[in-house]
């Protein structure tokens, strides 16, 4: 591996490496606008100019590949005056709105004036006036003020999704980017734009002007909304007690991960994730026929009824009239338990009601759009072919787990063979059809809330743990597995 | 035109465009010289040994250029050709196409020879139009006697030449934006390295000369390096073509020995300066060079010694500006031209132009302080050097030196 000096530091590169990624993985930072590990160097914004020893001009830190003997200087005066010169450019046109901007907190622009520059301004002559309202896709709106023309965004579609609809049409300082007159980015990962954005310019009506950054905290998490499991971060307001937990969620962005999901996530995830959190969720105990009123449920008592349920099964040798409908977006840790939990009461059999595969994106977004199927399959269920009509047809006691995506079809054979059984019990995050008609409804955590692993279409597992706190009565599913295993004497 | 005819060889026939005048002028007998007893690596070495310096602009060396292309890289390879003459003050290579399109043809075919090339396009510039339909001409012709296509002379050479009209963006006279446009998209330079040599043209090696360049290719063939030299400097090999503009008693384009004298040049050969008329400024090499005071004009005309007089020889393109013309209004021009032309890519060239413009459209308003000055100055160093292409040396040296040497009259009615 090549061996170079940074501000007098020797770093070891990969052959290959740009400089500017090599002095980040020493913790050296250098401010850049255009570059993105994503795409290749485009050498355009002039930030990251930095000294290179034997060479008369600076050199640019994203276009210049390590070599041994490379000696780089970041901070000398004519670094530092060249990156002052080049913010001096951007802010000469910018219409510094921060205060009114979704950006501002998380702005690269902002964030290395503060750093690097800190000067007042020195411009007297009138800024650039540019439309500052243009709408660019479903959710997209574009700021052309705010543009720095970094052309991330461009970059992205062009080679990443390679739908093109953005472009830079116009000269010189009239350049400006836009889609074709008339049409919208119908790129099916256009919110990658947002986050591609070093600045304000390109921003979501899903995230504008609901809060500002610096008051959200981001956990690392799992999408699940489909087999690929992109690492995501969840931005999500830890004040306003008054607000449940998981309707805090403001938005998910891409964790860069190479060996999944690169820097990026599909719209589909990205707005799969907020909506399952924040709509329909189910948060209370409740019981179908029984009488009780909403409320007078607990945990405790809930427990007690569905333990006695599959005791009394058990006990009179029907443990095979036990079946459990299940789905691939419980976790392996849900699944290890219900697994133990059918087998301690000798449980007749198990089938799946999984969302129905969708199409692939050929990016990022899989044909299966559950998040767990590699770790059902190995741990030993069979997640397609099992009916679950079949399964509720022979039971008379279900085991229901359902979701916001994953739920027995209504009017389906399933659902009308589950109307039929005796008795079910439903595990479900959200209010579903069936939470209408099971004897017991316990709800339990969505993945923001919940914590353990996913077994992504590539074999790789992933655990995550809880971003947020469930609300009222809901309980991780793990939890109240557990719970129940205890009450009908397994240790599991 | 006075001094050397060897570009201009044969110009006293005004059907020179054609090829049986060509012909009949010792046309195409390098050509021949080459093909029938020439290896295609000593014709590389007597360009190399002319030190034929490139006309385009950055009188970079031809030979050297050439020997960058990679052999071990294969086929396909290309060359362009720069015609895209967008240089305000320039207008020497329209006179070649114009009247002898064969001189650079025949240059064309001796450098693909020499290099390996079977595809030479030629980027001319969309406003050339007569010259376009004129060099169209001139390639059918010479594909028709056997100087284009395949086999050229028996030797076993193909070569095609492609005429490809530019739309009018001075930016596409940037060699890579020039690729850039030439593939169909948007004209904006690449950044470099890689260099056009290794991945130029659709990824290919690609030599890019300019159409002067290329039209002294025959004369090294024909008349050996050693011949060249000897016409001009030990350095810079040959004649250049001088374009003179402005208030001069004869305009035009003079074909001088690399290394004459600018005064002689202005004074001499274009007559002086028109009766009444005094001298300002003189820009030697287009619009991109800085400007001369009368006090440096007494400079040879070679790359080296003009860059070593502040400025450079460029495109040689001899702009002369007399005492009538207000400097806020040539530094006016100059930023307006800039600003416009800029591709917008990459910052400081985007933003720093414009931005310049404003301040001198503010001073030409009456509205100026010297404190402006300054600015100007700032800003346009703040743009040299750091800029992605040369379009952003090209605005910031001829505006800071107009700056530094007019200063006092810039100053004058300020406040």
């Amino acid at each position: 591996m090549p061996v170079i000096e940074i501000d007098g530091r020797t770093i070891e590169a990969p052959a290959g490496r740009n400089v500017l990624e090599t002095a980040e993985a020493a913790g050296i930072a250098i401010p850049h606008f255009c570059y993105h590990p994503a795409f290749a160097a485009e050498g355009s914004c002039r930030m990251c100019l930095v000294e290179v020893e034997g060479s008369p001009k600076l050199e640019l830190a994203c276009a210049l590949v390590v070599r041994d003997g490379l000696k780089v200087r970041t901070g000398t005066t004519a670094v530092r005056e060249a990156r002052r010169s080049v913010l001096e450019f951007f802010l000469a046109d910018h219409p510094i709105d921060c205060p009114i901007c979704d950006k501002a907190g998380e702005c690269t622009l902002q964030d290395y004036y503060a750093a690097y520059d800190m000067a007042e301004s020195r411009g007297r002559e009138p800024k650039e006036r540019r439309d500052k309202l243009v709408r660019i896709g479903e959710k997209l709106l574009l700021d052309r003020e705010r543009c720095v023309l970094c052309t991330r965004c461009v970059r992205f579609l062009a080679q990443t999704t390679k739908t093109r609809e953005l472009g830079v049409v116009e000269r010189g300082v009239h350049a400006e980017i836009a889609t074709f007159p008339g049409e919208l980015i119908r790129s099916a990962d256009s919110g990658n734009l947002v986050d591609l954005c070093p600045v304000g310019a390109i921003t979501s009506t899903d995230f504008r002007f609901k809060t500002r950054p610096w008051f959200l905290k981001h956990a690392d998490a799992i999408c699940n909304l489909c087999a690929r499991g992109c690492n995501i971060f969840i931005d999500h307001h830890p004040g306003f007690y008054r607000i449940p937990g998981s309707a805090r969620i403001y938005r998910v962005r891409p964790r860069p991960n190479d060996a999944v999901n690169g820097y990026f996530m599909c719209d589909h995830g990205r707005a799969g994730f907020v909506a399952d959190h924040r709509t329909g969720r189910r948060e209370r105990i409740g019981g179908n026929g029984t009488g009780a009123a909403e409320g007078a449920w607990d945990w405790d008592r809930a427990l007690s009824v569905a333990a006695e349920k599959l005791g009394a099964l058990r006990a009179a040798g029907k443990g095979g009239r036990i079946g459990a409908i299940l789905h691939s977006g419980l976790t392996n840790e849900e699944l290890g338990l219900i697994r133990s939990l059918l087998a301690a009461v000798d449980a007749g059999g198990a089938a799946f009601a999984d969302p129905p595969d969708g199409e692939a994106s050929g990016i990022l977004l899989l044909a299966d759009r559950t998040p767990n199927r590699s770790g059902a399959s190995a741990l030993g269920f069979e997640t397609r072919g099992t009916d679950p009509a079949a399964v509720a047809g022979r039971s008379d006691l279900l085991l229901v787990f359902e979701t916001n995506r994953a739920r027995v079809p209504s009017g389906s054979a399933a659902e009308e063979a589950l109307r039929r059984a005796p008795a079910k019990i439903l595990f479900t995050t959200h209010e579903t059809a069936t939470a209408g008609f099971a004897d017991l409804v316990l709800p339990v955590a969505a993945p923001a809330e919940n914590r353990g692993s996913y077994t992504n279409a590539d074999g790789r597992v992933q655990p995550f743990e809880a971003a947020v706190l469930p609300c009222l009565d809901v309980r991780p599913l793990a939890d109240v597995l557990t719970d129940l295993a205890r009450r009908i004497g397994e240790r599991p | 035109m006075n001094g050397a005819a060897l570009l201009t060889r044969g110009f006293d026939r005004p059907d020179l465009f054609r090829i049986d005048a060509y012909l009949d002028t010792g046309g195409y007998a390098a050509l021949r010289k080459a093909l029938t007893g020439m290896t295609p690596a000593a014709i590389l070495a007597e360009v190399k040994a002319a030190s034929l310096r490139g006309r385009g602009g950055a009188g970079f060396p031809a030979g050297m250029k050439w020997g960058f292309v990679p052999q071990a890289a294969g086929a396909p390879r290309y060359l362009c050709v720069n015609a895209d003459e967008g240089e305000p003050g320039t207008f020497k290579d329209r006179f070649i196409l114009a009247h002898t399109p064969h001189l650079m043809i025949e240059g064309i075919i001796l450098t693909c020879y020499a290099v390996g090339i079977e595809t030479a396009y030629v980027y001319i510039r969309g406003e050339y139009e007569m010259i376009a339909r004129r060099l169209e001409a001139a390639v059918d012709e010479a594909r028709a006697r056997g100087f284009l296509g395949k086999d050229i002379l028996e030797s076993g050479f193909n070569l095609e030449i492609v005429v490809h009209r530019g739309a009018g963006a001075y930016i596409c006279g940037e060699e890579t934006a020039l690729l850039e446009s030439l593939e169909g998209k948007r004209g904006l330079p690449r950044l470099k390295p890689p260099f056009p040599a290794v991945i130029g043209l659709f990824g290919r090696p690609t030599v890019i000369n300019n159409v002067e360049t290329l039209a002294n290719v025959p004369l090294i063939v024909q008349n050996g390096a050693a011949w060249f030299l000897e016409q001009g400097r030990p350095k810079d090999g040959g004649t250049r073509l001088f374009g003179v503009s402005g208030p001069v008693v004869r305009p035009g384009v003079y074909e001088l020995p690399v290394g004459a004298s600018l005064r002689d040049l202005i004074f001499t050969h274009a007559g002086g300066l028109k009766p009444g008329k005094t001298l300002k400024a003189v820009i030697p090499g287009g619009l991109s060079s800085p400007l001369l005071k009368p006090d440096e004009i007494d400079v040879a005309l070679s790359c080296d010694a003009v860059a070593a007089a502040g400025s450079m020889l460029g495109s040689a393109g001899v702009i002369v500006i007399d005492a009538s013309t207000p400097i806020i209004d040539l530094l006016g021009l100059v930023t307006k031209f800039y600003s416009h032309e800029s591709c917008g890519q990459c910052t400081p060239c985007r933003i720093g132009t414009a931005w310049i413009h404003k301040i001198v459209g503010r001073i030409a308003a009456g509205e100026g302080c010297p404190a402006d000055l300054d600015e100007i100055l700032r800003l346009a160093e703040n743009i040299k050097g750091r800029t992605l292409c040369p379009l952003g040396d090209a605005a910031a040296l001829p505006i800071l030196a107009i700056v530094r040497k007019f200063r006092a009259e810039l100053e004058q009615g300020m406040r």
